[in-house]
Parts: C-alpha cells; sequence; structure tokens
C-alpha cells in the first residue's frame, strides 16, 4: 500500500479542492500572504485570521531529485520529486508527470495535474507548461 | 595570563564507533565521559555544568553516573545541536553558571536501528509527512534537491563531489578510530550505487553507534590540568528557520555569514590564519556549501575548489582530518570538533596537520554554527 495524506486535517479544504480540480491553499485575511500546509498563526504577520484561496495552479520547478532508493511499500523506484513553486509563492513538493528527470531544469514553468490514487484522495501532481509569451 | 573570559577545552574522549549492541546511548555517553575525564585528569567531582546530547534522560544518565552538577540541560539528537552545545558552554563559563562542563553525546542509532527516511521520518520542520505520498522523505533526498540546484545554478558536478567523499576517505585511513578506512577512487564512487540522484551511497554519512565527550573550563583553571588547553577563541550562531521545511534559496549563505564574522571578530583572526577545517558533512553537498557560505571560497566556486586539492592533508585547507562524518563515523559534529581539540594539541599522529594554530568547525543547517578553536588563549 503506498503512502496516503491525511485528507481530514488541517488541510483538508486543500485535498477536498484538488477533488474539483483545483488549488487551494490558506491565505492570510491579514497581510495576504498564501501558505501551505495549513497553520493557524501566519508566520509573516501571526495573524490569526485566514481563508482557503483557489490559487492559480501554474508554478516552476525549483530543483528536483530522483529516489532509487525505496522508502515506502507501494511506490516503485526510481522515481522523480520535484519541488514546485506556485506562483503564489507557496511551495510544495510533488512528482512530474509525461516527462524525464533527464529532462529537467530549474525554472521550467508547470501547470497542476489532478491525479486520483483513491475513491476519496487526489494527489496534486505538475506536468510541464509552454511559457506564456 | 589568559583574557579573564577565556573558555579552553581541556579533555575529550570517546567510545569505539561502530556497531555496538552492548551499549545503549547512556552507556556510549558514559564511556566517552570516562575517557574524556581521564584524559584531562578531572574527577567526575570536578564537574559542575553537564549538558547530555541525544541521550534520552538526563535525570537518568545523572543517576547511572552518581552525578549532581549544579547546572544540567538536554538537548534534541540533531548533529547541528553539537556547535550549540559547546557554544553554551563557553558562554555558561564566562557568566559564571558553571566552572566545568562536560558535554556528553551518546548515540546507539545503529543499533537501535535509527532510520533517516520513511514513514517515521521528521527531518524539515517536523512535518516530513506531509510529502510521504509523493514519496518525499529524508534528510538525504532534501541535499540531493540542495545539490541539483547547485549542479544547476553553478555547473558542480558529480566528481567534486566525489572528491570530496574522497578526500575524507584518504584521512580516514590515517585514522584507527575510523569505521571505513579503505581508500577508493573516484570510478568507484561513480560504481557506488545511487541512494537519492545526484547522490550516491558514498555522498552520505556513515550512521554508527558510539559516544563523545568533551570537558571545558575556564583559561584560568585550564592552565593547571593535564593537557595543554585548547581555547574557544571564537563563535558564532545564525539560524534560516523560517519556511526551512525547504530547501533555502541561498544554501543558508546569509546565516553562515553571520556565524563566520562573528566568531572571527571574537577570535581576531582571520581565515588565512586557519590551518584545519572540520566541516559538518552529513552528506558531500554540506561540505560544498559550507567552503562557500564560511569565506573559504566564493559563491559557486567550491567544486573546483575541492578538486584543486585544497583539502587533502599537505594542502592548505585539511579538511576532516578525521574522516569525517561520511568516513570515521556519522558523530554528528562531537567528533570533528574532538578532532579540531586533537589538531591544535598536536595530537594527531600520522593525520597531523604542520603547526595547526588555529582549527575552525563548522556546521550549516538550519541552524548554523562556528567555533574557532586556538593554540594560544588570545
Amino acid at each position: 500500500m503506498r503512502p496516503l495524506p491525511t485528507v481530514d486535517g488541517a488541510d483538508r479544504p486543500f485535498w477536498q479542492a484538488l477533488r474539483h480540480g483545483e488549488v487551494r491553499v490558506q491565505r492570510c485575511g491579514s497581510c495576504g500572504a498564501c501558505r501551505f500546509p495549513a497553520t493557524l498563526f501566519c508566520p509573516h504577520c501571526r495573524s490569526e485570521t485566514s481563508e482557503w484561496h483557489a490559487v492559480e495552479p501554474t508554478g516552476i520547478i525549483e530543483t528536483w531529485c530522483v529516489f532509487h532508493r525505496a522508502y515506502f511499500d507501494g511506490l516503485d523506484v526510481p522515481y522523480t520529486v520535484i519541488q514546485v513553486r506556485l506562483d503564489c509563492g507557496v511551495r510544495l513538493f510533488s512528482n512530474p508527470v509525461g516527462v524525464e528527470a533527464r529532462a529537467l531544469h530549474i525554472g521550467l514553468p508547470v501547470e497542476a495535474v489532478f491525479e486520483d490514487i483513491t475513491a476519496d484522495i487526489t494527489l496534486l501532481k505538475f506536468k510541464l507548461r509552454k511559457a506564456q509569451r | 595570563m589568559p583574557h579573564p573570559e577565556c573558555v579552553a577545552v581541556v579533555g575529550v574522549g570517546h567510545t569505539r564507533y561502530g556497531k555496538l549492541p552492548e551499549y545503549d546511548a547512556y552507556e556510549l555517553g558514559l564511556w566517552a565521559l570516562k575517557q574524556a575525564l581521564a584524559d584531562s585528569g578531572l574527577r567526575f567531582e570536578d564537574i559542575d555544568g553537564l549538558i547530555v546530547n541525544r541521550i534520552p534522560d538526563y535525570q537518568r544518565f545523572c543517576e547511572i553516573a552518581g552525578m549532581n552538577p549544579s547546572y544540567v540541560s538536554i538537548t534534541p539528537g540533531q548533529g547541528r545541536f553539537s556547535g550549540i552545545c559547546i557554544e553554551t558552554a563557553a558562554a555558561l563559563i564566562r557568566d559564571g553558571l558553571a566552572n566545568t562542563v562536560a558535554l556528553v553525546y551518546g548515540n546507539n542509532g545503529r543499533s537501535g536501528g535509527d532510520r533517516y527516511g520513511g514513514a517515521g521520518d521528521t527531518y524539515g520542520s517536523g512535518g516530513g509527512g506531509q510529502w510521504f505520498a509523493y514519496g518525499m522523505t529524508s534528510p538525504g533526498a532534501f541535499h540531493a534537491l540542495m545539490a541539483r540546484r547547485h549542479m544547476e545554478l553553478y555547473g558542480t558536478t558529480a566528481d567534486q563531489l566525489g572528491t570530496v567523499s574522497k578526500t575524507f576517505r584518504d584521512h580516514a585511513a590515517l585514522n584507527p578510530s575510523a569505521v571505513m578506512r579503505n581508500p577508493f577512487t573516484l570510478a568507484d564512487y561513480h560504481a557506488s550505487r545511487y541512494i537519492c540522484e545526484p547522490l550516491h551511497l558514498l555522498d552520505y554519512c556513515l550512521i554508527n553507534d558510539g559516544g563523545v565527550a568533551l570537558i571545558l573550563t575556564s583559561g584560568e583553571r585550564a592552565r593547571d590540568l593535564a593537557q595543554p588547553p585548547v581555547h574557544v577563541r571564537g563563535y558564532g550562531m545564525a539560524t534560516a528557520l523560517a519556511g526551512s521545511s525547504f530547501p533555502p534559496d541561498d544554501f543558508w549563505r546569509a546565516a553562515m555569514r553571520k556565524a563566520t564574522a562573528k566568531s572571527f571578530r571574537a577570535a581576531g583572526i582571520t581565515h588565512n590564519d586557519i590551518s584545519a577545517l572540520m566541516i559538518y558533512d552529513n552528506f558531500t553537498p554540506t561540505v560544498l556549501f559550507s567552503l562557500e557560505g564560511f569565506g573559504y571560497c566564493g559563491e559557486g566556486e567550491s567544486g573546483s575548489f575541492v578538486t584543486e586539492g585544497h583539502l587533502a592533508l599537505g594542502a592548505r585547507y585539511p579538511t576532516n582530518t578525521s574522516g569525517g562524518h561520511l568516513s570515521e563515523s556519522y558523530m554528528q559534529g562531537w567528533a570533528l570538533n574532538l578532532e579540531a581539540v586533537l589538531q591544535v594539541r598536536g595530537a594527531c599522529g600520522e593525520r597531523q596537520v604542520k603547526d595547526c594554530a588555529f582549527a575552525h568547525y563548522m556546521a550549516t543547517a538550519p541552524v548554523v554554527t562556528s567555533i574557532i578553536y586556538g593554540r594560544e588563549a588570545s
């Protein structure tokens, strides 16, 4: 069995949004900074008010690595993990879809792919996107 | 006459390193402390300050060791805490909260089956589990991500990472305490399996059992003890903890610069005065980031700095002369500080750096520490 995320905790709105093909992250009601995973207080201004805000499902690749050692049952090696910075500033670890690790480089634009892995859980993965001109 | 605020390391001790299933972390720590006391000529009763690291419980440790220090504290089993403990001990002594402080580290991680990655992994703000569904886990992968970025930005190569590991192995060959002492070639490095690409097995430190203890006291007291004192001439600390569940954009450079400036200013010396480097080498890329951030080469130049040979014994900046975490044993910074002390004492035998007046210990992570050891008090 592959490792599954906890979808009914503080990040529940994020996971629910993925089911509907949307990316929602927490946005501070005071300073407007976006954050994920969820925290009660904003790390930038320490405000306690926030909302789950739909953001552009686009970003760039900051770096990546390829796992050759298996740490989890159900995840076959080798697999690639990418570090993505969404346009809203939030960082995520994820997996690339439809692209080999050797074709990656820093700054490549990516867009969300919503991958259903169980009846209740959708993961947020990324594919390459043509740069906007 | 030593400066009244001067602090010195007066005793060092360590266990064997390797697989020691008959000892738990408390016993490994106590074994090392006995060695350090014997080295210094001090007795248990002389220790009035104690900080334990990675040992699960300070009360149990003191019960086992039969100690009643005036000051006691405990720190988590993360490598960044070795530097923190040493700097704290110096401050305790300077402030008069304790006269003679023992720092005791015990790690039974190998026999205890500690895993750095997978279901129990909490590396990175304690929240690693968030990313398990994508397979992201382990400090090694975190450093692999940073290494890849360094390669992309600066053209750093696998050969350069391999040279770090190979150089430290060559040093370990001269260290009877080192767990891995067989030299290898760059071809062997390339042939070693990937754990998390771009990092190979030989880019990873060695998880082992062991203990290390250091004893610090005032420069004044240090004069009458068994060993020549090694003075803590300068220290500095800085952090990059905000946002630290992801690799830092600047490879922790800003924090390293702060800690470096503070430690060198206190020591009253420059990089030119340093004879030996002890760099926290959990993974080979950390050595590259450290050479840049602590000011031994320019930004992005660490790869070529390494392949030019500067880290080897006999070269300008012999580094991790014990073999470090990569080849001696992963004693989470403690054994590197011990090696710095031995180098300044001139007690390193075959691997002694000639005329080592100053050695520099540095560790980079979301907490950065920089410690300068010197033979003279000031």
